[in-house]
């Protein structure tokens, strides 16, 4: 019982963080990458082709690695937990 | 309420050292010196500081709690400094189960048998290092639960303690996670928000400016004779 409880609750609380981490994470890559762009393009202001080029940035962070890398959220704690269990006994 | 802020932080704080305290692992230097098993009749005040029965039996109100009793060396400062005299400890010895504290202790009985295997009779002195956690209080009569014991060649070791180690980098650097993402946040959530707001707000106080040089008579006066009590900015 105490492991089921303790899957449900670490569930959950896992999938705060990720979502929040995932935020977090979506919002420094497009600030980013509309830094990037402004440095290239100074003075333009929000020019469409500004929107098309974050628009695809995020499409490939959305693809790639680093977003991915966002799932050992869960496989950390998981670790450490099968990591504690053989520890102490 | 400055000083009701600090008041609060300050307890915050205590509280928190506090449950950190009770729930890290320490060590201890020591000798065992038996092993029992007293029967516990948990009170409301202490019942708190106990686990659970063993993993696989079913929760009563009373039970057998098993201790170990040992003689351990005397620490100063949360045990970074080892003195020589020495003093009585006893620990119980309990699963920790799945929950809470984490340590996923489900051995207790082999710990048990692992301490009687390390009893230190006079003249043959048998060093140990026991891993616990929890507080020893006489008055509600708490002791803390041994998770580990490991047999050492003599009292001066080197311990150190990884595990406090990993969990206060990761409380650091989840601090800084926390702080970023709350900055980021405001930044890109709020602040833009509240710039729309605040220039909503600033046509309204247009509109109040007007109607007030509008407000003439009895109140109009009464107003501005008012606002002279109002301490200047």
């Amino acid at each position: 019982m105490g492991l089921i409880r303790l899957i449900i609750v670490g569930f959950m609380v896992l999938t705060l963080i990720y979502f929040a981490s995932s935020i977090y994470s979506g919002s420094v890559r497009r600030e980013k990458l509309e830094k990037r762009w402004d440095a290239d393009h100074p003075g333009e202001g929000e020019t469409e082709a500004r929107d098309t080029y974050i628009k695809e940035g995020m499409a490939a962070y959305r693809g790639g690695l680093r977003r991915r890398l966002l799932l050992l959220i869960y496989a950390v704690p998981a670790i450490l937990v099968i990591t504690a269990l053989i520890l102490t006994n | 309420m400055q000083r009701l802020k600090t008041i609060l932080k300050t307890v915050l704080i205590v509280l928190v050292l506090g449950l950190f305290h009770y729930v890290l692992p320490q060590h201890d230097v020591g000798k065992i010196t038996s092993t029992e098993v007293i029967r516990m009749d948990f009170s409301s005040v202490n019942r708190f500081f106990y686990a659970q029965s063993d993993s696989g039996n079913q929760e009563l109100a009373t039970r057998d709690v098993r201790l170990i009793n040992t003689q351990i060396k005397k620490t100063w400062f949360l045990g970074f400094f080892q003195r020589d005299s020495e003093k009585v400890m006893v620990y119980r010895n309990e699963d920790t189960g799945w929950i809470w504290p984490p340590y996923f202790k489900f051995d207790s009985s082999d710990l048990q048998a692992e301490a009687s295997a390390n009893l230190s009779p006079a003249g043959a002195e048998k060093w140990v290092v026991i891993t616990h956690y929890g507080w020893r209080n006489r008055f509600f009569t708490i002791y803390p639960n041994a998770v580990g014991i490991r047999p050492i060649d003599g009292p001066d070791v080197r311990i150190i303690p990884w595990v406090n180690i990993i969990f206060f980098t990761f409380l650091i650097f989840a601090y800084f996670f926390l702080r970023a993402m709350w900055r980021q946040f405001r930044e890109r959530s709020i602040d833009p928000m509240l710039e729309d707001a605040g220039e909503a707000w600033d046509k309204v106080e247009d509109h109040a400016g007007a109607a007030q040089e509008r407000a003439t008579g009895v109140m109009g006066r009464l107003r501005a004779w008012l606002a002279t009590w109002r301490k200047k900015p």
